[in-house]
């Protein structure tokens, strides 16, 4: 069968001369699918089927508990703002749906655009395609409010693509993550569309004042008819949401009235099982953990920068309770853990090999640095309900400079050792 | 104490001179090639912001305003008498520099001179006017500037020794590039923007 299989792909190859664009997107796919058919020549030989098609591969299946999560726990906000369905396993069906609703357009369309420029880039480069998008096009979508217009995604998504990464010369020599210069664009340019207590929550909207659900006529036309054939429970245009609800995230509750506020709404326990609004990946922080954990299984992710960017929130989370000046301050600091994205940001972002410090001391202060300055932007900026995003972002600047500080260090001990020795 | 702290956190992370005002530009983008030349730079320009703030501070104080020295309103003489104040000190960090690190007077070349119109500088006292700070904290607003200055073009410098090896658009190598990192810089620096030491005190 797999046999077959390639056969059927290796015969229709095509030229290389004749249709230059074409075989820049065969050959993308074809090394997607199956192990690149290159010979190492000369000096290094890699006998590792373990390029980097595959590692980014990893990182995608380490994500898919997220999506899977994501995709239900749209629905599932959606129908608690309308008061219905509240149990896990009640109008099952429709959370699910509404989710892919929802998050497949953002997928695709993250995808598309990305991918799209990244094929173009390679064939006016002509050289093979990258893939260096499939990591960053998986991130997307997790780190975006369900409700994004999806235009403004495909303009954030090309920007952070040709800035971000065709500028500096494609995969692997970007400075700034692709997935957060993509998310830090709209949350610069369309401030609205990504922060405050309206835009977590799927599928709603104001109308005289009262917010209500609205769905658009892919859940009307095409999901209700199914879903009455069988028999089951359908969406229902209009109603209005429960009277007092605020789609506010813990960190916003936090950021205005401290514990005290987030614990009057969420439980501890609610938000380390992912039952709040938030962004669509980041809400289950056990599947974030498991996604993690096979990152630092496979060697993937580094656990250096991992340890130490929980030390840095732990040590500055302290800090903060004994400083306790404003209501933000007085949340304790394991809680810090369970609010937000930080254990996303830990296990996905800050460990992307590209953009961080790449020395194994440099590691640690990155890590560190990461933990401390986002939690001094959750807890004492003003304008940033969460850190992550911009403290990594923050990092990546600096992370050239320390590893060329660390590279100092090392070429100067090494010097006056050798000194030394030349000595006695 | 508190307030020169404030002050000294405010100007080098919330308000960095390049990356929020982009004040400085000239030798921020020529001399961030390689980081050794600009350590040197940065730390000329924090020596250089750190000391004539305090000093035209105290030109303004005592000699300019009509409560001064000499009793007369003289403050359309700030310009001329604050450029001249820094470029005194510029010649002196010049043969400081000279005398100690030849290599490094050699890299910087023109840079180092052209410290005294480097627009963070004038900038720095012009601000310090404008914002009616007293002594401590304009010395405070002087070192946290120049440091910020400082860690801005160390880290550009950092980043572009790293994307020499990088695979760039031929359009766009050098300048181009540094014009590019620039602003992605200062979306990383957005970060601190909007906190308030000052809101903190208990």
């Amino acid at each position: 069968m797999k046999n077959s299989l390639l056969s059927f792909f290796l015969k229709i190859e095509p030229d290389k001369k004749k249709s230059p664009f074409l075989h820049t997107l065969y050959d993308g796919f074809f090394t997607f699918a199956f192990a690149p058919n290159h010979v190492t020549k000369g000096g290094v030989h890699v006998r590792d089927g373990m390029d980097l098609k595959r590692l980014m591969f990893h990182v995608v299946i380490a994500l898919q508990l997220c999506y899977l999560f994501g995709t239900y726990n749209i629905g599932q906000q959606h129908f608690s703002a309308l008061g219905m369905y509240e149990g896990f396993l009640e109008g099952f069906h429709l959370k699910i749906f509404y989710g892919l609703v929802q998050i497949l357009p953002l997928f695709v369309v993250a995808n598309l655009v990305g991918l799209g420029i990244e094929f173009f880039y390679a064939y006016k480069k002509g050289h093979g395609i990258e893939e260096g998008f499939l990591v960053s096009g998986a991130l997307i979508p997790l780190i975006m409010p369900p409700a994004l217009p999806l235009w403004i995604l495909a303009i954030s998504v090309a920007f952070a693509v040709i800035v971000g990464k065709e500028a500096f010369g494609g995969t692997g020599m970007n400075v700034l993550n692709i997935a957060l210069l993509c998310r830090v664009f709209i949350f610069f340019a369309y401030p609205t569309t990504i922060s405050g207590d309206d835009v977590w929550v799927a599928g709603l909207e104001k109308v005289d004042g009262v917010w209500t659900a609205s769905y658009n006529f892919v859940v009307t036309g095409v999901l209700n008819p199914v879903f009455e054939s069988f028999g089951w429970a359908t969406y229902q245009n209009g109603m209005a949401v429960v009277d007092g609800y605020s789609g506010a995230t813990p960190l916003s509750l936090a950021a205005k009235g401290g514990w005290e506020a987030v614990t009057a709404r969420f439980t501890p326990e609610q938000m380390f099982w992912g039952n709040i609004p938030g962004s669509v990946g980041e809400t289950h922080k056990l599947f974030v953990l498991m996604g993690a954990g096979l990152l630092l299984y496979l060697g993937i992710a580094s656990w250096r920068i991992m340890i130490s960017m929980v030390f840095g929130l732990i040590v500055t989370g302290i800090l903060v309770n004994m400083w306790d000046a404003t209501p933000a301050m007085n949340v304790p600091w394991y809680y810090h853990f369970s609010m937000g994205s930080f254990l996303f940001a830990m296990a996905f972002m800050a460990t992307d090999p590209v953009t961080a410090a790449a020395t194994d001391r440099g590691k640690l202060f990155y890590g560190f640095f990461i933990g401390s300055v986002g939690l001094i932007i959750r807890v004492l900026n003003p304008a940033y309900p969460e850190g992550w995003m911009l403290s990594i972002l923050f990092m990546n600047v600096f992370a050239p400079l320390i590893d060329h500080f660390v590279v100092e260090g090392h070429i100067s001990k090494r010097k006056s050792r050798l000194t030394k020795l030349a000595n006695s | 104490m508190g307030d020169f702290l404030n002050v000294f956190i405010k100007t080098a992370f919330v308000e960095n001179m390049i990356l929020s005002y982009f004040l400085g530009m000239c030798s921020f983008l020529a001399v961030s090639k390689s980081v050794k030349t600009a350590l040197g730079l940065g730390i000329a320009v924090i020596f250089v912001l750190g000391i004539t703030m305090p000093i035209n501070w105290l030109i303004n104080e005592y000699l300019l305003k009509e409560t001064g020295f000499f009793g007369l309103d003289l403050t359309f003489l700030r310009f001329i008498l604050f450029i001249a104040v820094i470029a005194a000190l510029v010649q002196l960090v010049e043969l400081v520099v000279e005398k100690f690190s030849p290599s490094l007077y050699n890299a910087l070349g023109i840079f180092l001179p052209l410290i005294t119109v480097n627009c963070a500088i004038l900038g720095g006292s012009l601000f310090m006017i404008s914002r009616e700070l007293t002594l401590s904290k304009s010395v405070a607003f002087g070192l946290g500037g120049g440091f910020g200055w400082f860690l801005a073009i160390v880290a550009l410098a950092a980043i572009r020794e790293k994307i020499q090896y990088s695979n760039v658009p031929p359009a766009l190598r050098g300048l181009g590039m540094a014009f590019i990192l620039t602003g992605l810089m200062g979306m990383a620096f957005m970060s601190l923007m909007g906190i308030d030491p000052a809101a903190f005190t208990k």
